[in-house]
């Protein structure tokens, strides 16, 4: 028996390691078993095979929509970046008070149900909403136009709209972490406003960007529900696939082996931005 | 360079923050090719009158003059000082030569002599060998030499220094300040150096100015500043001092007589007009440094002083004892510095001892 005062330390670390092991790795490695068995009129067949991989590879549905899928999700990942990297900057800029007050206001949404924000933003982008209403008044559509709603317009528009704020809060902190005597430094040396900005600010901040691209996208890529919703019958993508396998199809050995090449690709994501998200250990 | 010719002037310059006034009407000049050491306690302003003249804080009135021009309103990176801040300040992601080269690049310098130039400024601070190195791989000594690199190789008229040496342990810093004054001689730059340390101050500086509460209270060469403070602030603050407090009596040539509680004390006036015409019984200090005080023999004839020991501190070179004086042995606290002798000193604690100073080793400070 152990001492009293060494009962809760060690109940504390097996813990920590336990329930990660318990809720994460071990429905991944059930997910990992079930892809190599097979189905037989509704019924899993439990026998080893690699048919749901030949299947994934060769037949000609699933390829290329993982391809257009991953393609979409690192659009997003600009799309968020390219529009959250200003506001971030804009933030730093203030003082005080009004910074984070700024910073909460861009991080409401995150409050939000999912299902309301979706349809919050399908209202936006529909045949009448405020999009193409906007467009039409301005002059530059003639006619309300169908281009924003019900394909793969519509799921890019709203995911990047949904996912911002992950962008932005990274990319914040990051910038928010530089020192501002560098800034003074390069000021003193003789460097104009943008030289700073492209030669000491950006660089500086681009780990913040690494992980807020990795987190858009990985967030994108594991998303069904928004192209459900918006996507109508163009808009496709492997999300929606791997739900019909776990759904109507009723296949869940190859709705696993999908998940498992979707995992690699987040994996993947991950560690990319994880490699770029350190700074060659150079800060002071 | 000529030491005589004004490279900046400051005219009547202050400065607030919201409603706090930090400068009250500084006017200094600083001359091209002199080291020039800005000394004071924190929050005496010393640090903002260097900010002021990088351009990092606007003035709030008054004016600053380079070759007699105003560039007050100059922006940072448009004026011809660089700076090396005290934390540094250098850019992590770029390596040692990436820093020292960043002020030739923004001004879009060829590569091949930027290189050039580079490889000349790390030889001047003994980095060649660190050239590919990132800051985070270096010691504080060398990421204070590669600051000045990044600063001097700009050709700035007026290099400015803010407390570089204060992160750095006493040895290095001895060894920093010697190498800052070398290099000083050698690139013949202007150098405006702000510290709290006098010893610092005094060990490299041309001149110093010394600061306090926002207003400048004396500007000169260590020795003058040393040997003739011009207030009590100074007499105090720079180096150790002994004061004693009194009234002063008639002129008597180029020497004048204090009359304190440890009796007349004359001290030397000579070339310090203001004390000269200072009026009689003005209220007035002697000072007079531990090193000119000394135990008094019989043929004495300069002022005289006496008090029992209080306390014998060896300090190495030399030995400091603390003496107190006046009523009973116990108003007033004096030091004097002798030096070390290896069979002991001679004097013992609780001894009572007659003291004596020279009149032209003695100053008179008005209070």
């Amino acid at each position: 028996m152990l001492p009293r005062d060494r009962r809760l330390p060690l109940l504390v670390t097996v813990l920590a390691f336990a329930l990660p092991v318990l809720f994460v790795l071990v429905p991944l490695a059930i997910f990992l078993v079930y892809s190599f068995f097979g189905v037989d009129q509704g019924t899993i067949v439990y026998t080893p095979t690699l048919g749901n991989y030949v299947r994934f590879f060769t037949d000609p549905i699933f390829l290329p929509v993982f391809w257009n899928t991953i393609v979409l999700c690192v659009s997003v990942a600009v799309i968020c970046i390219l529009l959250a990297y200003p506001s971030a900057y804009f933030l730093t800029t203030l003082k005080g008070r009004w910074r984070y007050a700024l910073l909460m206001l861009l991080l409401v949404p995150l409050l939000m149900s999912y299902v309301i924000k979706i349809y919050a933003i399908r209202s936006i982008l529909g045949l009448n909403g405020f999009l193409n209403k906007a467009l039409v008044a301005l002059g530059i559509l003639h006619e309300p136009s169908t281009l924003f709603v019900f394909n793969m317009n519509a799921i890019l528009l709203t995911l990047s709209l949904l996912l911002i704020p992950f962008a932005i809060l990274p990319i914040f902190l990051s910038l928010e972490r530089i020192p501002q005597t560098l800034l003074r430094a390069s000021d003193d040396l003789g460097a104009s406003g943008l030289q700073t900005f492209l030669r000491i600010t950006l660089p500086l901040s681009l780990p913040g960007v690494a992980s807020a691209a990795s987190f858009v996208f990985v967030l994108a890529i594991g998303d069904f529900l928004t192209p459900q919703m918006v996507g109508g019958i163009s808009g496709f993508t492997f999300g929606r696939i791997l739900y019909s396998q776990f759904g109507t199809a009723y296949n869940w050995p190859f709705g696993a082996a999908l998940s498992v090449a979707l995992a690699i690709v987040v994996i993947c994501a991950i560690l990319i931005g994880e490699r770029f998200g350190r700074n060659r250990g150079t800060s002071i | 360079m000529n030491q005589n010719t004004d490279l900046l002037t400051l005219r009547s310059v202050s400065k607030s923050y919201g409603t706090v006034p930090v400068l009250h009407d500084i006017d200094l000049s600083i001359k091209d090719g002199e080291f020039l050491t800005v000394l004071g306690p924190s929050g005496s302003g010393k640090t903002t009158v260097l900010r002021l003249i990088g351009g990092l804080e606007p003035l709030t009135s008054g004016e600053i003059r380079l070759d007699g021009q105003d560039i007050s309103r100059m922006p940072i990176n448009k004026r011809p000082f660089n700076t090396v801040f005290q934390d540094y300040a250098l850019f992590p992601h770029m390596t040692v030569s990436g820093n020292v080269g960043y002020g030739l690049s923004v001004r879009h310098i060829k590569r091949k002599e930027i290189a050039r130039r580079v490889a000349e400024a790390l030889e001047l601070v003994q980095l060649g060998r660190f050239a590919d190195r990132f800051p985070a791989q270096l010691s504080g000594g060398q990421r204070q030499r590669v600051a000045l690199a990044r600063a001097l190789i700009c050709q700035p008229r007026l290099i400015l220094l803010d407390e570089p040496l204060a992160a750095l342990d006493l040895e290095l810093r001895r060894q920093m300040q010697e190498f800052l004054k070398s290099i000083q001689r050698e690139i013949k730059t202007t150098f405006l150096f702000v510290t709290h340390d006098q010893e610092e101050a005094i060990g490299m500086a041309d001149r110093i100015c010394v600061m306090q509460a926002g207003h400048i209270r004396q500007l000169g060469t260590p020795h003058d500043l040393y040997y003739k403070p011009n207030c009590e602030f100074v007499a105090r603050f720079f180096g150790e001092n002994n004061l004693v407090a009194g009234k002063l009596g008639p002129v008597q040539g180029e020497q004048r007589p204090i009359e304190t509680a440890l009796g007349r004390l004359v001290c030397s006036i000579s070339g310090q007009p203001h004390l000269k015409a200072a009026p009689d019984g003005a209220r007035a200090f002697a000072a007079f440094r531990p090193e000119a005080l000394r135990l008094a023999d019989a043929t004495d004839d300069g002022n005289r002083l006496y008090g029992t020991i209080a306390d014998l501190a060896f300090a190495g070179s030399s030995t400091v004892a603390t003496i107190m004086t006046g009523a009973d042995n116990a108003a007033q606290r004096l030091r004097l510095r002798m030096p070390s002798r290896i069979d002991g000193s001679a004097l013992k604690s609780g001894e009572t001892v007659s003291l004596c100073f020279a009149p032209h080793e003695g100053h008179l400070v008005l209070a």
